[in-house]
């Protein structure tokens, strides 16, 4: 490889996207060339100023709430508008008058437990899926409780407020930013033996919140459900939400929980 | 399919549309014009295809469109006919370089800011695209170019970027 071939594909071996040959080359290259190195080196710190010091600025919350409402069921995704328009007239007609009827009725049936969580449990498992599956999951790998937090600073439009640093049962893997359902999130990831738990955090305004009876644990209200084959814990603490899912025994989980939720 | 998932871009596409269109109030129309098209094109979407890409096409497309002011591209020559700087690799270039890594550290969030507006809006785009995390078939989608050329022109941008900010006097 020459200068030009090296400097074309500069960005790919800086975040590790070449073949381990190719790799190899370009760092044979940068360790004779002093040119390029130096290219390199201000290649590093042009991606360091970006992704630490660009504003990024997140939609606001009314603009989220105006999508979110003006976002059709999904069986009208699906198809032609004229299609489905002329087939769906009798079932939006029979929808309307149960959502008429349904206050009427509301007070007689009691609230399912776990009902209006659906979209939030799925999401949450979905999510650790995403994380566990990937082949580099953490963004910031672990150096403790105070180098992963900060780590988010900047990232996110909320400081996600947690302070267990991780212990010998549940070892503070590291983190990463992702999405819950319509919004930006902290997913920290604990170890359990050798499973994998992830903790969600995100602003808590907004999302379907379950209706059933919470669990109480410590000074929260937990929600505890199950999911292909996934635990799944959720609650509030003032303006932000939490998720933890992971395969574990739900037991183990609530030792998690009041570690979290726990003082500093 | 279109599922409600796709609510879960809006903080990357309105990031994406603030840093075009340069104002709060054209990027939420941008973004919820975007919205809107998606629903609208529902059907065109292939399910299990890449819709955070998708997403990102309709809202650049959508700019494009509707809400480009910009008619004259800021780099001579537009990003795929300027020549990759080569380094200089002696003494006056080493040193030359030494005071562009010390700039780059000391650049304050405004400055970095400031120095990508000014960039056209096609190199804006892929930079921004390339934070996101797309890769370069997802950006070639984005952009509606051969995902060879969005190498260099993610370079270019970059090397623009790097030029702007190495003018700049703090």
């Amino acid at each position: 490889m020459d200068c030009h071939d090296v400097l074309l594909v500069l960005l790919d071996y800086q975040q590790g996207r070449l073949a381990p040959e190719a790799h190899g080359q370009v760092r044979a290259h940068l360790d004779t060339c002093a040119g390029c190195a130096h290219e390199d080196r201000l290649e590093h710190e042009l991606t360091q100023a970006l992704e630490r010091r660009l504003p990024q600025y997140a939609a606001p919350l009314s603009l989220k709430r105006r999508l979110a409402a003006k976002w059709p069921a999904e069986a009208l995704l699906r198809e032609e508008p004229k299609r489905w328009f002329a087939r769906w007239i009798p079932a939006a007609a029979v929808a309307l008058a149960l959502v008429a009827l349904a206050p009427l009725a509301w007070h007689r049936l009691p609230a399912p437990a776990g009902a209006g969580s659906g979209a939030m449990v799925a999401e949450a498992v979905n999510d650790h899926i995403r994380l566990v599956q990937s082949e580099r999951p953490l963004e910031i790998e672990s150096g403790g409780i105070h180098q992963v937090i900060p780590w988010f600073s900047g990232r996110l439009d909320f400081s996600p407020t947690v302070r267990f640093s991780g212990d010998a049962d549940f070892p503070l893997r590291g983190g990463a930013i992702g999405y819950f359902v319509d919004r930006r999130a902290a997913a920290l990831v604990y170890g359990r033996r050798l499973h994998t738990v992830s903790v969600f955090i995100f602003r808590a305004d907004g999302l379907p919140w379950p209706r059933g009876e919470p669990e109480k644990m410590g000074r929260l209200d937990v929600w505890r459900t199950a999911s292909r084959g996934f635990n799944v814990l959720l609650w509030r603490d003032g303006e932000l939400g939490f998720a933890v899912v992971s395969e574990v025994d739900p037991r183990d989980l609530s030792l998690l929980v009041s570690r979290l939720s726990g003082p500093a | 399919m279109v599922g409600r998932e796709a609510l879960a871009y809006a903080d990357g596409l309105y990031n994406l549309a603030r840093y075009l269109t340069k104002n709060e109030s054209d990027a939420e129309d941008l973004v919820q014009d975007t919205y809107g098209r998606a629903i609208r094109s529902a059907a065109q979407f292939t399910p299990g295809s890449n819709l955070k890409a998708w997403l990102f096409r309709i809202l650049r497309n959508s700019f494009v469109s509707h809400y480009r002011r910009e008619r004259h591209n800021p780099i001579t020559g537009g990003l795929d006919t300027v020549a990759p700087r080569l380094p200089v690799p002696d003494d006056i270039g080493r040193l030359r370089e030494s005071v562009e890594i010390d700039r780059l550290r000391k650049a304050a969030a405004e400055d970095i800011e400031r120095a990508l507006l000014a960039l056209s809006e096609d190199a804006r785009t892929v930079i921004l695209l390339d934070l996101e995390g797309l890769n370069e078939s997802e950006t070639a989608l984005v952009i509606g170019c051969a995902v060879g050329t969005v190498k260099s022109r993610l370079s270019r941008a970059r090397a623009a970027l790097r030029q702007t900010l190495r003018e700049w006097e703090p």
